[in-house]
Protein backbone atom coordinates (compact mmCIF):
# COMPACT_ATOMS: atom_id res chain seq x y z
CA UNK A 1 0.00 0.00 0.00
CA UNK A 2 1.12 3.50 -0.86
CA UNK A 3 -0.24 6.28 1.34
CA UNK A 4 0.08 10.00 0.78
CA UNK A 5 -1.19 12.49 3.30
CA UNK A 6 -1.20 16.25 3.00
CA UNK A 7 1.57 16.20 0.44
CA UNK A 8 2.52 19.66 -0.78
CA UNK A 9 5.28 20.46 -3.17
CA UNK A 10 5.75 23.93 -4.55
CA UNK A 11 7.94 25.37 -7.23
CA UNK A 12 9.25 28.91 -7.51
CA UNK A 13 8.28 29.10 -11.13
CA UNK A 14 4.69 29.48 -12.25
CA UNK A 15 4.36 25.71 -12.17
CA UNK A 16 1.47 24.43 -10.07
CA UNK A 17 3.48 22.08 -7.87
CA UNK A 18 1.55 19.32 -6.20
CA UNK A 19 -1.12 19.26 -3.52
CA UNK A 20 -2.60 15.94 -2.38
CA UNK A 21 -4.60 15.77 0.80
CA UNK A 22 -5.12 12.05 1.06
CA UNK A 23 -4.44 9.17 -1.29
CA UNK A 24 -4.28 5.43 -0.74
CA UNK A 25 -3.19 2.91 -3.32
CA UNK A 26 -3.75 -0.67 -2.14
CA UNK A 27 -1.19 -3.37 -2.95
CA UNK A 28 -1.65 -5.05 -6.31
CA UNK A 29 -3.40 -2.17 -8.02
CA UNK A 30 -2.37 -0.97 -11.45
CA UNK A 31 -2.94 2.75 -11.49
CA UNK A 32 -2.86 5.06 -14.49
CA UNK A 33 -1.43 8.50 -13.76
CA UNK A 34 -3.11 10.64 -16.36
CA UNK A 35 -3.50 14.28 -17.29
CA UNK A 36 -2.42 16.90 -19.79
CA UNK A 37 1.18 18.07 -20.15
CA UNK A 38 2.33 19.94 -17.06
CA UNK A 39 -0.55 18.69 -14.90
CA UNK A 40 1.74 17.20 -12.24
CA UNK A 41 2.09 13.55 -13.23
CA UNK A 42 5.88 13.39 -13.08
CA UNK A 43 5.98 15.53 -9.93
CA UNK A 44 3.57 13.08 -8.33
CA UNK A 45 5.63 10.02 -9.30
CA UNK A 46 8.82 11.69 -8.12
CA UNK A 47 7.17 12.50 -4.79
CA UNK A 48 6.15 8.89 -4.32
CA UNK A 49 9.72 7.91 -5.17
CA UNK A 50 11.01 10.42 -2.64
CA UNK A 51 12.88 12.48 -5.21
CA UNK A 52 13.04 16.13 -4.24
CA UNK A 53 11.89 17.53 -0.98
CA UNK A 54 8.28 17.89 0.04
CA UNK A 55 7.20 21.17 1.57
CA UNK A 56 4.74 19.34 3.77
CA UNK A 57 3.21 15.94 4.15
CA UNK A 58 4.21 12.34 4.17
CA UNK A 59 4.54 9.44 1.77
CA UNK A 60 4.44 5.96 3.25
CA UNK A 61 5.11 2.77 1.37
CA UNK A 62 3.97 -0.37 3.19
CA UNK A 63 3.84 1.81 6.29
CA UNK A 64 7.43 3.01 6.05
CA UNK A 65 9.05 6.16 4.68
CA UNK A 66 10.30 5.87 1.09
CA UNK A 67 13.94 6.04 2.20
CA UNK A 68 13.57 2.66 3.86
CA UNK A 69 11.89 1.16 0.79
CA UNK A 70 14.27 2.00 -2.05
CA UNK A 71 15.15 -1.66 -2.56
CA UNK A 72 11.44 -2.34 -3.09
CA UNK A 73 10.83 0.37 -5.67
CA UNK A 74 11.72 0.60 -9.32
CA UNK A 75 11.39 3.96 -11.04
CA UNK A 76 11.42 3.66 -14.79
CA UNK A 77 11.78 7.02 -16.47
CA UNK A 78 12.38 8.42 -19.90
CA UNK A 79 15.32 10.38 -18.46
CA UNK A 80 16.98 7.02 -17.91
CA UNK A 81 18.89 5.80 -14.90
CA UNK A 82 21.25 3.51 -16.84
CA UNK A 83 24.95 4.26 -17.10
CA UNK A 84 25.73 4.92 -20.75
CA UNK A 85 29.38 3.93 -20.69
CA UNK A 86 28.43 0.39 -19.65
CA UNK A 87 27.07 -2.42 -21.79
CA UNK A 88 23.62 -3.73 -20.74
CA UNK A 89 25.39 -6.76 -19.30
CA UNK A 90 27.78 -4.69 -17.19
CA UNK A 91 24.90 -2.49 -16.11
CA UNK A 92 23.06 -5.59 -14.90
CA UNK A 93 26.09 -6.62 -12.86
CA UNK A 94 26.23 -3.12 -11.42
CA UNK A 95 22.55 -3.28 -10.43
CA UNK A 96 22.86 -6.67 -8.79
CA UNK A 97 25.31 -5.10 -6.35
CA UNK A 98 22.77 -2.49 -5.29
CA UNK A 99 19.60 -4.54 -5.52
CA UNK A 100 19.92 -7.78 -3.58
CA UNK A 101 16.84 -9.17 -5.34
CA UNK A 102 18.05 -8.25 -8.83
CA UNK A 103 17.31 -11.18 -11.13
CA UNK A 104 20.10 -11.37 -13.72
CA UNK A 105 18.51 -14.29 -15.57
CA UNK A 106 15.20 -12.45 -15.96
CA UNK A 107 17.07 -9.30 -17.03
CA UNK A 108 18.92 -11.10 -19.80
CA UNK A 109 15.71 -12.82 -20.96
CA UNK A 110 13.92 -9.47 -21.12
CA UNK A 111 16.79 -7.88 -23.07
CA UNK A 112 16.56 -10.76 -25.51
CA UNK A 113 12.78 -10.33 -25.78
CA UNK A 114 13.34 -6.74 -26.90
CA UNK A 115 16.23 -7.73 -29.23
CA UNK A 116 18.79 -5.70 -27.32
CA UNK A 117 22.44 -6.32 -27.99
CA UNK A 118 23.91 -6.97 -24.56
CA UNK A 119 27.55 -6.42 -25.49
CA UNK A 120 27.57 -2.91 -26.95
CA UNK A 121 27.81 0.20 -24.82
CA UNK A 122 24.43 1.71 -24.00
CA UNK A 123 25.47 5.11 -25.31
CA UNK A 124 25.65 3.73 -28.85
CA UNK A 125 21.95 2.74 -28.68
CA UNK A 126 18.99 4.58 -30.17
CA UNK A 127 16.60 6.40 -27.86
CA UNK A 128 14.08 3.55 -28.07
CA UNK A 129 16.72 0.90 -27.33
CA UNK A 130 18.01 2.85 -24.33
CA UNK A 131 14.58 3.02 -22.81
CA UNK A 132 14.10 -0.70 -23.39
CA UNK A 133 17.25 -1.27 -21.31
CA UNK A 134 15.70 0.97 -18.63
CA UNK A 135 12.48 -1.08 -18.69
CA UNK A 136 14.30 -4.45 -18.58
CA UNK A 137 16.37 -3.27 -15.62
CA UNK A 138 13.33 -1.86 -13.81
CA UNK A 139 11.37 -5.07 -14.08
CA UNK A 140 14.29 -7.22 -12.94
CA UNK A 141 14.89 -5.49 -9.62
CA UNK A 142 12.37 -7.68 -7.83
CA UNK A 143 10.58 -4.51 -6.76
CA UNK A 144 7.09 -4.63 -5.31
CA UNK A 145 6.38 -1.06 -6.34
CA UNK A 146 6.98 -0.14 -9.94
CA UNK A 147 6.68 3.45 -11.08
CA UNK A 148 6.72 4.11 -14.80
CA UNK A 149 6.96 7.65 -16.08
CA UNK A 150 5.91 7.82 -19.74
CA UNK A 151 7.35 4.43 -20.66
CA UNK A 152 5.87 4.78 -24.17
CA UNK A 153 7.58 8.01 -25.12
CA UNK A 154 9.29 7.64 -28.48
CA UNK A 155 8.20 4.02 -28.95
CA UNK A 156 6.43 2.70 -32.00
CA UNK A 157 3.04 0.98 -31.84
CA UNK A 158 4.45 -2.56 -31.91
CA UNK A 159 7.02 -1.89 -29.20
CA UNK A 160 4.25 -0.42 -27.01
CA UNK A 161 2.19 -3.56 -27.51
CA UNK A 162 5.16 -5.83 -26.85
CA UNK A 163 5.96 -3.88 -23.73
CA UNK A 164 2.43 -4.15 -22.32
CA UNK A 165 2.21 -7.87 -23.07
CA UNK A 166 5.62 -8.39 -21.49
CA UNK A 167 4.53 -6.49 -18.40
CA UNK A 168 1.32 -8.49 -18.05
CA UNK A 169 3.17 -11.77 -18.52
CA UNK A 170 5.74 -11.19 -15.82
CA UNK A 171 3.55 -9.61 -13.13
CA UNK A 172 2.84 -11.73 -10.11
CA UNK A 173 -0.21 -9.61 -9.17
CA UNK A 174 1.27 -8.52 -5.85
CA UNK A 175 3.14 -5.65 -7.46
CA UNK A 176 1.68 -2.18 -7.20
CA UNK A 177 2.15 -0.28 -10.43
CA UNK A 178 1.86 3.41 -11.19
CA UNK A 179 2.09 4.25 -14.86
CA UNK A 180 1.87 7.67 -16.44
CA UNK A 181 1.05 7.91 -20.11
CA UNK A 182 -0.67 9.97 -22.75
CA UNK A 183 -1.71 6.82 -24.60
CA UNK A 184 -4.95 6.61 -22.67
CA UNK A 185 -6.70 4.16 -24.96
CA UNK A 186 -3.72 1.81 -24.96
CA UNK A 187 -3.59 1.52 -21.19
CA UNK A 188 -7.20 1.97 -20.13
CA UNK A 189 -7.86 -1.78 -20.32
CA UNK A 190 -4.81 -2.56 -18.24
CA UNK A 191 -5.23 -0.16 -15.37
CA UNK A 192 -7.60 -0.82 -12.47
CA UNK A 193 -7.83 2.80 -11.61
CA UNK A 194 -7.18 6.21 -13.13
CA UNK A 195 -5.88 9.25 -11.30
CA UNK A 196 -6.48 12.32 -13.40
CA UNK A 197 -4.22 15.27 -12.64
CA UNK A 198 -4.93 18.88 -13.44
CA UNK A 199 -2.90 21.84 -12.14
CA UNK A 200 -1.05 19.71 -9.62
CA UNK A 201 -4.14 18.24 -8.04
CA UNK A 202 -5.97 14.96 -8.42
CA UNK A 203 -9.22 16.07 -10.03
CA UNK A 204 -10.48 12.61 -10.84
CA UNK A 205 -9.99 9.24 -9.16
CA UNK A 206 -11.93 6.45 -10.84
CA UNK A 207 -12.00 2.68 -11.00
CA UNK A 208 -12.36 1.93 -14.71
CA UNK A 209 -15.01 -0.78 -14.26
CA UNK A 210 -17.15 1.50 -12.07
CA UNK A 211 -16.80 4.34 -14.53
CA UNK A 212 -17.94 2.19 -17.44
CA UNK A 213 -20.76 0.68 -15.44
CA UNK A 214 -22.02 4.24 -15.01
CA UNK A 215 -21.92 4.53 -18.79
CA UNK A 216 -18.97 6.90 -18.88
CA UNK A 217 -15.81 6.75 -20.95
CA UNK A 218 -12.40 7.60 -19.55
CA UNK A 219 -11.38 9.83 -22.45
CA UNK A 220 -14.60 11.85 -22.12
CA UNK A 221 -14.11 12.29 -18.39
CA UNK A 222 -10.54 13.45 -19.03
CA UNK A 223 -11.74 15.99 -21.58
CA UNK A 224 -14.12 17.47 -19.04
CA UNK A 225 -11.56 17.56 -16.24
CA UNK A 226 -8.79 19.15 -18.26
CA UNK A 227 -11.25 21.68 -19.70
CA UNK A 228 -10.34 20.72 -23.24
CA UNK A 229 -11.86 23.21 -25.66
CA UNK A 230 -13.02 21.32 -28.67
CA UNK A 231 -13.53 24.42 -30.78
CA UNK A 232 -10.16 26.01 -30.10
CA UNK A 233 -8.96 25.06 -33.59
CA UNK A 234 -11.35 27.67 -34.95
CA UNK A 235 -9.08 30.36 -33.49
CA UNK A 236 -6.21 28.84 -35.41
CA UNK A 237 -8.23 29.00 -38.60
CA UNK A 238 -8.68 32.73 -38.06
CA UNK A 239 -4.89 33.16 -38.07
CA UNK A 240 -4.60 32.52 -41.76
CA UNK B 1 -8.36 -24.39 -26.67
CA UNK B 2 -10.62 -21.35 -26.77
CA UNK B 3 -8.83 -18.37 -28.31
CA UNK B 4 -9.56 -14.75 -27.46
CA UNK B 5 -7.80 -13.28 -30.47
CA UNK B 6 -11.06 -12.35 -32.12
CA UNK B 7 -12.31 -10.34 -29.18
CA UNK B 8 -11.97 -6.64 -30.00
CA UNK B 9 -12.35 -4.64 -26.82
CA UNK B 10 -14.30 -1.40 -26.70
CA UNK B 11 -13.79 1.43 -24.22
CA UNK B 12 -17.43 1.59 -23.10
CA UNK B 13 -18.12 -1.63 -21.18
CA UNK B 14 -16.07 -3.07 -18.30
CA UNK B 15 -13.51 -5.47 -19.76
CA UNK B 16 -14.57 -8.41 -17.57
CA UNK B 17 -18.10 -8.15 -18.95
CA UNK B 18 -16.77 -8.02 -22.51
CA UNK B 19 -14.77 -11.20 -21.88
CA UNK B 20 -17.81 -13.02 -20.47
CA UNK B 21 -20.02 -11.81 -23.35
CA UNK B 22 -17.45 -13.04 -25.85
CA UNK B 23 -17.44 -16.53 -24.30
CA UNK B 24 -21.27 -16.58 -24.32
CA UNK B 25 -21.26 -15.63 -28.00
CA UNK B 26 -18.78 -18.41 -28.76
CA UNK B 27 -21.09 -20.85 -26.97
CA UNK B 28 -24.14 -19.59 -28.85
CA UNK B 29 -22.33 -20.06 -32.17
CA UNK B 30 -21.24 -23.53 -31.01
CA UNK B 31 -17.61 -22.54 -31.53
CA UNK B 32 -17.12 -23.28 -27.84
CA UNK B 33 -18.56 -26.59 -26.71
CA UNK B 34 -18.76 -28.66 -23.55
CA UNK B 35 -15.30 -29.56 -22.28
CA UNK B 36 -13.32 -27.02 -24.34
CA UNK B 37 -10.34 -25.79 -22.39
CA UNK B 38 -9.79 -22.12 -21.64
CA UNK B 39 -6.26 -20.68 -21.61
CA UNK B 40 -4.73 -19.66 -18.28
CA UNK B 41 -5.74 -16.30 -16.86
CA UNK B 42 -2.27 -14.92 -17.49
CA UNK B 43 -2.35 -16.13 -21.09
CA UNK B 44 -5.72 -14.44 -21.71
CA UNK B 45 -4.50 -11.25 -20.06
CA UNK B 46 -1.47 -11.15 -22.37
CA UNK B 47 -3.53 -12.08 -25.46
CA UNK B 48 -5.90 -9.18 -24.83
CA UNK B 49 -3.37 -6.81 -23.21
CA UNK B 50 -5.55 -6.44 -20.13
CA UNK B 51 -5.03 -6.55 -16.39
CA UNK B 52 -4.74 -10.10 -14.94
CA UNK B 53 -7.08 -8.99 -12.10
CA UNK B 54 -9.72 -8.21 -14.73
CA UNK B 55 -9.45 -11.70 -16.23
CA UNK B 56 -9.83 -13.13 -12.74
CA UNK B 57 -12.99 -11.05 -12.35
CA UNK B 58 -14.32 -12.37 -15.68
CA UNK B 59 -13.74 -15.99 -14.58
CA UNK B 60 -15.57 -15.35 -11.33
CA UNK B 61 -18.55 -14.02 -13.27
CA UNK B 62 -18.50 -16.89 -15.81
CA UNK B 63 -18.26 -19.47 -13.04
CA UNK B 64 -21.18 -17.86 -11.20
CA UNK B 65 -23.25 -17.77 -14.38
CA UNK B 66 -22.44 -21.45 -14.82
CA UNK B 67 -20.86 -21.84 -18.26
CA UNK B 68 -17.27 -22.09 -17.05
CA UNK B 69 -16.14 -24.73 -14.59
CA UNK B 70 -12.77 -24.61 -12.89
CA UNK B 71 -11.08 -27.47 -11.11
CA UNK B 72 -7.70 -27.48 -9.48
CA UNK B 73 -5.83 -29.85 -11.75
CA UNK B 74 -7.72 -29.44 -15.03
CA UNK B 75 -7.90 -25.67 -15.20
CA UNK B 76 -11.02 -24.05 -16.61
CA UNK B 77 -13.36 -25.59 -19.16
CA UNK B 78 -16.56 -24.62 -20.96
CA UNK B 79 -19.65 -26.16 -19.44
CA UNK B 80 -22.93 -26.15 -21.39
CA UNK B 81 -26.14 -28.08 -21.02
CA UNK B 82 -29.48 -27.41 -22.63
CA UNK B 83 -30.69 -25.04 -19.90
CA UNK B 84 -27.51 -22.93 -20.01
CA UNK B 85 -27.56 -22.84 -23.80
CA UNK B 86 -31.19 -21.61 -23.83
CA UNK B 87 -30.41 -18.93 -21.25
CA UNK B 88 -27.46 -17.65 -23.27
CA UNK B 89 -29.52 -17.72 -26.43
CA UNK B 90 -32.32 -15.72 -24.84
CA UNK B 91 -29.89 -13.21 -23.36
CA UNK B 92 -27.92 -12.58 -26.53
CA UNK B 93 -30.86 -12.50 -28.94
CA UNK B 94 -32.80 -10.28 -26.56
CA UNK B 95 -29.84 -7.93 -26.39
CA UNK B 96 -29.57 -7.80 -30.17
CA UNK B 97 -33.26 -6.98 -30.60
CA UNK B 98 -33.22 -4.34 -27.86
CA UNK B 99 -30.20 -2.64 -29.44
CA UNK B 100 -31.92 -2.70 -32.80
CA UNK B 101 -35.09 -1.18 -31.35
CA UNK B 102 -33.08 1.58 -29.68
CA UNK B 103 -31.33 2.50 -32.94
CA UNK B 104 -34.63 2.38 -34.83
CA UNK B 105 -36.27 4.68 -32.28
CA UNK B 106 -33.26 7.01 -32.47
CA UNK B 107 -34.15 7.77 -36.06
CA UNK B 108 -37.88 7.98 -35.28
CA UNK B 109 -38.90 4.80 -37.09
CA UNK B 110 -42.40 3.61 -36.25
CA UNK B 111 -43.10 -0.02 -35.33
CA UNK B 112 -45.16 -0.37 -38.49
CA UNK B 113 -42.36 1.00 -40.67
CA UNK B 114 -39.81 -1.31 -39.03
CA UNK B 115 -41.96 -4.37 -39.68
CA UNK B 116 -42.42 -3.26 -43.28
CA UNK B 117 -38.67 -2.83 -43.70
CA UNK B 118 -37.89 -6.19 -42.12
CA UNK B 119 -40.38 -7.90 -44.42
CA UNK B 120 -38.82 -6.18 -47.40
CA UNK B 121 -35.21 -6.94 -46.53
CA UNK B 122 -35.51 -10.40 -44.95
Amino acid sequence: MIQLSFVTKLYNSNNFGLVIEELEIPTGEIVGVLGANGSGKTTFLKSVMGLGELKRGEVLIAGKPVMEQYHNIAFITEEGSYLSHLTPLMYGEFLSVFFPKFNMEKYIKLLKYFDINTKNKIRTFSKGQKSKVEICAGFSKGAKYILLDEPFLGKDMFTRQDFLKMMISILRTDETILISSHFVNEIENIIDRALIFERGRIQGDYYIDDLREEGKELSEVMKTISGYQENKYQNAMKLI
Amino acid sequence: MQSFNELKLNSKEPVYIQIASFVKKEILLKRAILGDKLPSRREIAAQLSVNPNTVQKAFKLMEEEGYVHTSGNQGSIIYVNEVIYRLIEEELTGELVREFITSAKDINLSFKKVVELITEHW
